[in-house]
């Protein structure tokens, strides 16, 4: 009975304590509110039900994202991500209706986030919202670490450029 | 490290804190403005893809989870009643099989335990309840042996059976006429305490049980004529 209620505390800390950065690395995943919660959710109970396999509390995010990454993959297997094709549609239309609006250089580094091709978005959000190194982003993304330098490297010159970009329109439409 | 390579890493890691990283640092004014620069970046991006978190969101999972478990329990407890269910039938069938594989003797002199009393009955039944009890039994009986003091159609074990005493001078004989199995083979047996004898006989089996063998041949003898002529006229009948 006492193991229960400890495998119980230890699930409720982890909810408690991760389920925001899940919570934020799944929709950056897949580019939706309501999917996020659902793939935190699904997460969640699937590390319930695995928890006796985590023996390293310190690993406990690394795990959390990899069960989740996986539930993702299974969800992109069944549905066509929203993040396609992402250039043929009005990001700022897309939003999603749950999000509040974002105001300023903040708006604009969020449409550019979502218009980065996912294989530089991932490892920069693993590296900027999970708090990874390159070593272990390339355990996780099954790729050699100098390959993650490189795309992360690169996510952010295009992030870079991109806002360049964006703020320079921005800057022409005040002075039109 | 030179400025290309601290420019690199910068692009890389701006949070990188590694010695020679942090010594060019130190020592370029330049680099240290772009990594200024570089720090104001990663906050306003960290704080873009800072999202609003659902409300309730943790609470929300726990429900969920709780929820899980008790569907899962209530899984488990129905799986537990059908697995009881399951092992009753089993324990059941075990039983029966059981009670299937005792011998014929063990069973005949279980049932006649059981019956105890009507080994004491002396006064003669009449030959039309014996017609009757083999009858229903699907027998036709013309000729009833004589000195039956107890006839009654019971069940013993697995066996559809005409039970009854014939007393004689030395001690009563249960006979039991097992009327549809002819399997058995023609024996005499101890059981209990109890002299026996087996006999095929028409299309059922007759075994007798008494204190007394001595008088076997001559029940089974009475017994072998009336039980061939009812199987006769039953031939007859078809």
């Amino acid at each position: 009975m006492s193991a229960v209620s400890s495998k119980q505390r230890q699930f409720d800390a982890l909810v408690r304590s991760l389920s925001g950065d899940l919570f934020r690395y799944g929709y950056w995943l897949c580019g939706d509110h309501a999917l996020a919660h659902d793939l935190v959710q699904e997460t969640f109970l699937r590390a319930w039900r695995a928890l006796d396999d985590l023996r390293d509390t310190a690993a406990a995010k690394a795990w959390l994202i990899t069960i989740l990454r996986r539930e993702h993959a299974r969800l992109y297997e069944r549905k066509t991500p929203q993040f396609a094709d992402v250039d043929d549609i009005d990001i700022a239309d897309e939003r999603d209706a749950h999000m509040p609006e974002f105001a300023g250089e903040e708006n604009l580094i969020h449409n550019a986030m979502r218009k980065l091709d996912p294989k530089y978005r991932e490892p920069l959000l693993m590296q900027v919202l999970g708090g990874f190194s390159c070593e272990e982003i390339a355990r996780e993304l099954k790729i050699t670490p100098a390959a993650v330098m490189t795309q992360v490297f690169r996510a952010r010159q295009k992030l870079k450029a991109m806002l360049d970009g964006s703020t320079q329109e921005a800057a022409i439409h005040e002075l039109s | 490290m030179n400025c290309l390579e601290f420019r690199r890493q910068l692009n890389i890691d701006p949070q990188c804190s590694e010695a020679d990283f942090v010594r060019h640092r130190q020592e370029c004014p330049r680099c240290a403005d772009a990594l200024e620069r570089a720090g104001a970046f990663e906050a306003s991006m960290r704080q873009a893809l800072a999202v609003p978190l659902p409300s309730q969101l943790a609470e929300s999972i726990l429900l969920a989870q709780a929820t899980q478990q008790q569907h899962q329990r209530q899984r488990y407890q129905r799986g537990g009643a059908l697995l009881a269910m399951a092992a009753a039938v089993v324990l059941a069938f075990g039983i029966g099989m059981r009670v299937q594989a005792e011998p014929l003797q063990v069973l005949a002199v279980d049932h006649m335990n059981h019956e105890a009393e009507a080994l004491g009955m002396t006064k003669p039944v009449s030959d039309s309840d014996v017609r009757k009890a083999f009858a229903e039994r699907g027998i036709v009986l013309n000729k009833v042996p004589a000195d039956i003091s107890f006839v009654y159609c019971c069940p013993v074990g697995r066996y559809k059976s005409v039970h009854m005493v014939m007393p004689q001078n030395d001690g009563p004989v249960t006979v039991l006429y097992l009327t549809d199995d002819n399997r058995e083979a023609h024996k005499d047996f101890t059981q209990s305490g109890w002299s026996g004898r087996s006999v095929p006989m028409a299309h059922g089996t007759l075994v007798m049980l008494g204190h007394d063998a001595s008088h076997f041949d001559q029940i089974e003898n009475v017994w072998r004529t009336a039980l061939q002529s009812a199987a006769a006229a039953s031939n007859a009948r078809i």
